[in-house]
């Protein structure tokens, strides 16, 4: 494809200069990816070497190191002891207790048990003294994953720590030889309401995202590749183990399996997310640009009453979204009161199909999500629609533009350009749009192909709320969850990508401040 | 009251661009240094690393003989005027002098003594209960003076505190500025791209460019005797006229030819010229517009050019001039020496003679841009 | 020409011309007003009509009509003999302690983002990006697996939901982070020269002039454990005295208690929606002020 000189698509016509950037980002696709590998390549090498300098470092502390030095690398925090600064030795040596303490008690045998998630299922044991048969439990497979991510874990943490005391004797040898004092306790307690006060300030939110959300995804990332189901809980019932890519292999697969209702999981997979891409294309834009005609409307010269009207329309956001969302899912109901009102008006003979039929249920989930979504948006644009100079009005009015140019030419470039990262966080938002299909419709009406052991599916199900289901549903089919949850997370990552990538400009975060 | 000591200092930021080569600064107590360069030079970059705001990637700064590298701000007894005024916009102007002074736990009775003190000198007393917003520019810069004045700090920073004020009241502001050094007698670092003020304000001038000093001198010295073009023309307002022509030795002499013209390099400049065994050959030579005069017609050291612009600035005419290799030249020609008819005769097109002396010249490697004589 | 006549033609071309204008403003000013009335009628019918059925007396169910044939508190009188009360309480205990630590950890997360500059910011930054592309329903297995382990769920399914609501909160950091962005640095380095260590700064220069967007974060801090149905749902487990008010809710909308109970829901409902609102139209301004500044910085 033909490759033009900026000031040569300067010439091109709007419709065109489109196409030129649509080929130039396809035609670019196999560079792109090449420079991905290339990163990931470079990547791998900066990080070997940086292992490899670390571990030269770490020998050279060891050579050039005085006794304190050397005894470090055995008892951590030693150095440190050694040399007056209590608190870290302390602290050092605590966490080095700790570690080992932790790895003999019992992070040894969930580390052991992590290749085979256990061995020995819950056994039927004889009692003879009340002559009956209870059940023993032995292995937990869960906890097994569950702590052995954990130890894993903490032996990066413990290993990145003795990194640290080793990096610590060195620089307490370089500042001692230096002939300065190296820094007290009471230096460094002082130090965390002051220059290191970002570390004081991060480890509370940090261990909470640690616990709260690193340590699952990585948990459930991993169920993925096991067996984990309902009959299979690792506990009560059977251990489950390690299955490899199996999953992957039933969930994108096109052969009709048993389980997956009338097609296979990867038709099922297909329909549901092509449905969640028009859903969330629909439910972002229609919101987007209504909510702005309703902002340019309420902002319009001349229109009295402002502030009632924006206020009307804020009161919805603050009624809890699961009373408007039931409710209104109600009152679309085949004996709710917009078919009673519509019969009783003598408009219909029989009530209109609204959750019935698919492509009404479709239609009106989208219908009700703008009910939702639009005083939201109305708001955005109203902030952002006050910050366009006024001044760039005036100017087009000049050249001569009437109110649709005003509006395609300056309002709408303006407006994309500043929301273009709200946009993508809100599409991705209502791929994972859970509350309005759920609480609407819990994904009916029912899809009888797509469904399967693995819940029933609907018409209106989200991947997410597919996923759900599939939890929630008899076989509580957990590592199926996984993939579904894996792939939603590919798909959202892949839009990022691009999406970022073909923005007019990255913003950098610097500009605001 | 302190002095200030750079050694090789050098910033690097996390995206490997320095900012600042090994700057090697002595700042005497009680001397108002100023940086001055073009934006992007260093000079704020090289007064934060002073203050303790950037970290330093190379070299030692010391205050007063210690070492302050690792310092927090709060602890190298600094005070700092920020370019934006940097006013706490929910505190009164009394709340706002006195936040430092609070923060030493200094007694209520001693702050409002000290408050009152230098809301007085600043001339700001019957704005203390105000807050910030309801403040003009000018006031609000003199509260950010005043509240560094409180701190009887060792060192006295300025960020280009007067690059916010308009021009007139820029004037006023800088004549206050001198006053209070007088009044604080304290060391001063003072940042500013305005070659104006650091010339009126500084004891001494530091130029900077792409984060090297390109000079470091009294005002009288970076005037007279700049160290190369770019302090040159930095200097001074308009800037040099920069002349590409060859110096030539004859009997002892040196001559230049500039566009045709002969004109000895005589008194000071030649002697030193002598001393230095300068090489003949092409130079850049410079020649500071208000060096320049009219010149009969015809003379040897006539160059003739013709007036592009005339801009008539009250006391004096600042001529555009282009010569007839299309080089151009500014010439400052006082009002007062031209008659009424001369002035009128001054327009577009008009053919005129300059000339110059032998003692104004700078000469500099056209290659290196270094002066001849002082680079 | 006289001179009068030179001046009705001078006036006259331009305030035809003004008359046309004016009256074109006019029929588009008129028909956003009709267009405004239409839209604030659809926003707001649904919330008459669940307060209208609400006081509906003589039937409990499903009807196609909205105005109650009579009326009567009835529905709120028997809302206190179900566990409404408990699940009320459970949502106000959940919101409110949601509310105060998670705006302490938001606030010190994105003042943390916004101010320092550590190596390991950005690469923190990205990696919070990357998570959040995970859809947050698949931790809920195995929260829910270590909660029970932990004996908060079901019945003590309050402290546990404020945990998992609270947990990961500093992922939220992004609104409030783009309000500390607009604070001039200089501020904080100049009460730093003053003598202010970084704890000093953000008490005494930030948090003062951070009240926006501390009111904001409260807020939805609030509102967001005030509505929450998916979480709650899950850690309560069907234990009905564990369970928040959406999820109790939900349930008598099921299909074998509508018809009992639908009145009931729309009574709860307005109970439920009452003091957020009002919370929410003191607080409007924040809210939108938060709601705008958010989504300009992305």
């Amino acid at each position: 494809m033909t490759k033009y000189s900026d000031l040569e698509f300067l010439k091109l016509r709007g419709g065109q200069k489109f196409l030129y950037r649509l080929g130039r980002f396809f035609t670019g696709i196999p560079k792109a990816i090449a420079g991905f590998f290339v990163t990931v390549f470079n990547a791998i090498k900066s990080g070997c070497k940086t292992v490899g300098n670390e571990i030269a470092d770490i020998a050279a502390t060891f050579i050039h190191g005085d006794w304190k030095t050397k005894l470090s690398f055995l008892v951590m925090g030693f150095g440190n002891l050694a040399r007056g600064q209590i608190l870290r030795g302390l602290l050092f040596l605590l966490f080095e207790a700790v570690f080992i303490g932790y790895m003999v008690l019992t992070g040894g045998y969930w580390l052991s048990m992590l290749p085979s998630l256990g061995k020995v299922g819950p056994t039927k044991v004889y009692d003879e003294i009340l002559d009956v048969e209870t059940t023993q439990y032995n292995d937990n497979s869960f906890k097994i994953l569950l702590y052995g991510v954990l130890t894993v874990f903490f032996i990066i943490a413990f290993i990145y720590t003795w990194r640290q005391n080793v990096k610590q004797n060195k620089l307490a040898e370089k500042i001692l030889a230096s002939g300065k004092p190296l820094k007290s306790g009471k230096d460094d307690l002082r130090s965390l309401v002051d220059d290191q006060f970002h570390k004081t300030l991060l480890a509370l939110p940090l261990t909470g995202i640690l616990v709260f959300t690193v340590l699952p995804i990585v948990f459930m990332v991993l169920v993925a590749f096991t067996n984990y189901d309902g009959t299979h809980n690792g506990y009560s019932n059977n251990l489950f183990t390690w299955v490899g890519m199996e999953n992957f292999n039933t969930m994108l697969n096109w052969e009709v399996k048993s389980g997956a209702g009338r097609q296979s999981y990867a038709a099922t997979f297909g329909e549901i997310l092509t449905w969640t891409l028009m859903w969330a294309f629909f439910a972002t834009f229609t919101n987007y640009f209504l909510g702005m005609f309703v902002a340019m409307a309420i902002n319009k010269k001349g229109i009295k009453l402002k502030k009632v009207w924006r206020t009307i329309l804020v009161l919805t956001i603050a009624i809890p979204q699961f009373i408007s969302l039931l409710y209104v899912s109600k009152m679309f109901a085949k004996n709710g009161i917009l078919n009673g009102f519509l019969m009783s008006m003598g408009w219909i003979k029989t009530a209109l199909p609204f959750w019935e039929d698919p492509t009404w249920a479709r239609f009106t989930v989208i219908l009700i999500n703008i009910w939702i979504g639009i005083p939201y948006l109305m708001l955005i644009a109203t902030g952002i629609l006050m910050n366009i100079p006024a001044d760039l009005y005036e100017s087009a009015r000049i050249d001569g533009a009437n109110p649709w140019q005003q509006y395609t030419k300056i309002t709408l470039p303006y407006m994309l350009f500043v929301t273009g990262p709200y946009l993508l966080t809100s599409f991705t938002g209502n791929m994972n749009n859970f509350n309005v299909i759920y609480l609407l419709t819990g994904g009916a009406p029912t899809n009888p192909a797509a469904s399967g052991a693995a819940g029933s599916v609907g018409y209106t199900d989200l991947l997410i709320t597919w996923l759900f289901k599939i939890t929630t549903g008899p076989e509580s089919q957990y590592y199926l969850a996984s993939v579904v949850g894996i792939l939603v997370f590919i798909v959202v990552a892949l839009i990022s990508l691009i999406v970022y990538n073909l923005l007019p400009s990255i913003k950098n975060e610097e500009d605001f401040q | 009251m302190a002095s200030v000591k750079l050694t090789d200092v050098k910033k690097v930021y996390d995206n490997h661009v320095t900012t600042v080569h090994d700057f090697n600064l002595e700042i005497k107590d009680k001397e108002f240094i100023v940086f001055v360069g073009p934006s992007g030079c260093g000079k704020s970059t090289t007064l934060r690393m002073i203050a303790g705001l950037e970290d330093i990637t190379e070299g030692t700064i010391e205050i007063d003989g210690v070492v302050v590298n690792d310092l927090q701000p709060k602890d190298r007894d600094i005070a700092m005027v920020f370019q934006n005024y940097a006013l706490y916009p929910h505190m009164t102007v009394y709340d706002n002098i006195a936040f430092s002074l609070r923060l030493q736990k200094m007694p209520e009775d001693e702050i409002y003594e000290k408050v009152t003190n230098a809301a007085e000198i600043l001339g700001i007393t019957e704005y203390l209960t105000r807050k910030p917003r309801a403040l003009s520019g000018g006031q609000r810069q003199r509260v950010a003076i005043g509240r560094a004045m409180v701190r009887n700090s060792k060192v006295f920073l300025m960020d280009e505190p007067l690059s916010n004020l308009d021009a007139k009241l820029r004037n006023q502001m800088r004549a206050e500025i001198i006053l209070l050094r007088q009044k604080l007698n304290t060391t001063f670092i003072y940042v500013t791209h305005d070659q104006t003020e650091a010339m009126t304000l500084g004891d001494r001038i530091v130029i900077m460019r792409d984060g090297i000093i390109e000079q470091v001198g009294t005002p009288m010295e970076v005037f007279e005797k700049p160290h190369n073009i770019f302090v040159a023309e930095f200097i001074g307002a308009p800037k040099m006229n920069m002349i590409k022509t060859n110096l030539v030795k004859e009997g002892g002499c040196y001559y230049v030819t500039p566009f045709g013209a002969r004109i000895e390099v005589d008194g000071e400049k030649g002697e030193e010229l002598i001393q230095k065994g300068v090489k003949p050959g092409p130079v850049t030579l410079g020649v500071r517009p208000e060096h320049m005069v009219l010149a009969p017609e015809g003379g040897q050291d006539a160059i003739p050019c013709k007036i592009e612009v005339n801009e008539m600035m009250g006391s004096e005419l600042h001529l555009h001039l282009v010569t007839e290799d299309e080089t151009r030249l500014i010439v400052r020609v006082p009002t007062i020496e031209l008659s009424a008819q001369q002035r009128e005769h001054l327009g577009f097109g008009t053919q005129l003679y300059i000339t110059f002396k032998g003692k104004v010249m700078h000469f500099f490697d056209s290659e290196s841009g270094k002066n001849l004589i002082y680079g | 020409m006289s001179e009068k006549q030179l001046l009705d033609r001078s006036s006259d071309a331009p305030m035809k011309r003004h008359m046309g204008l004016k009256a074109s403003r006019t029929l588009a000013n008129t028909s956003i007003y009709v267009l405004l009335v239409v839209i604030s009628v659809i926003w707001l019918i649904p919330f008459i009509c669940i307060v209208l059925q609400s006081f509906r007396v003589e039937s409990t169910g499903q009807v196609g009509y909205v105005i109650p044939q009579q009326w009567g508190v009835d529905n709120y009188q028997r809302l206190f003999q179900t566990d409404f009360p408990r699940w009320y309480v459970n949502t106000f205990i959940a919101a409110l302690f949601t509310a105060v630590f998670q705006t302490i950890i938001v606030l010190c997360m994105s003042y943390t983002l916004s101010r320092f500059r550590f190596k390991m910011r950005k690469p923190l930054m990205r990696f919070m990006l990357i998570l959040s592309m995970f859809p947050g329903m698949l931790t809920m297995i195995i929260l829910y697996r270590v909660l029970s382990d932990l004996g908060l769920t079901q019945a003590n399914a309050v402290p546990g939901l404020i945990l998992v609501y609270i947990a990961s909160s500093g992922m939220g950091y992004y609104v409030s982070k783009g309000f500390f962005d607009t604070l001039p640095k200089s501020l904080d380095e100049a009460a730093r020269v003053d003598g202010a260590t970084r704890f000093q700064v953000l008490k005494k220069i930030i948090l003062p002039l951070s009240k926006p967007i501390v009111i904001y974060t409260v807020l939805t801090a609030f509102m967001g454990p005030w509505g929450d149905f998916v979480f709650a749902r899950y850690i309560s487990f069907g234990t009905s005295s564990g369970m928040n008010a959406a999820v109790g809710l939900y349930n008598w909308l099921n299909r074998d208690q509508i018809e009992k109970s639908y009145t009931l829901f729309c009574a709860g409902g307005v109970l439920v929606a009452i003091p957020v609102t009002v919370l929410f139209m003191c607080l409007q301004k924040y809210y939108v002020e938060g709601v705008t500044g958010g989504a300009v910085k992305g």
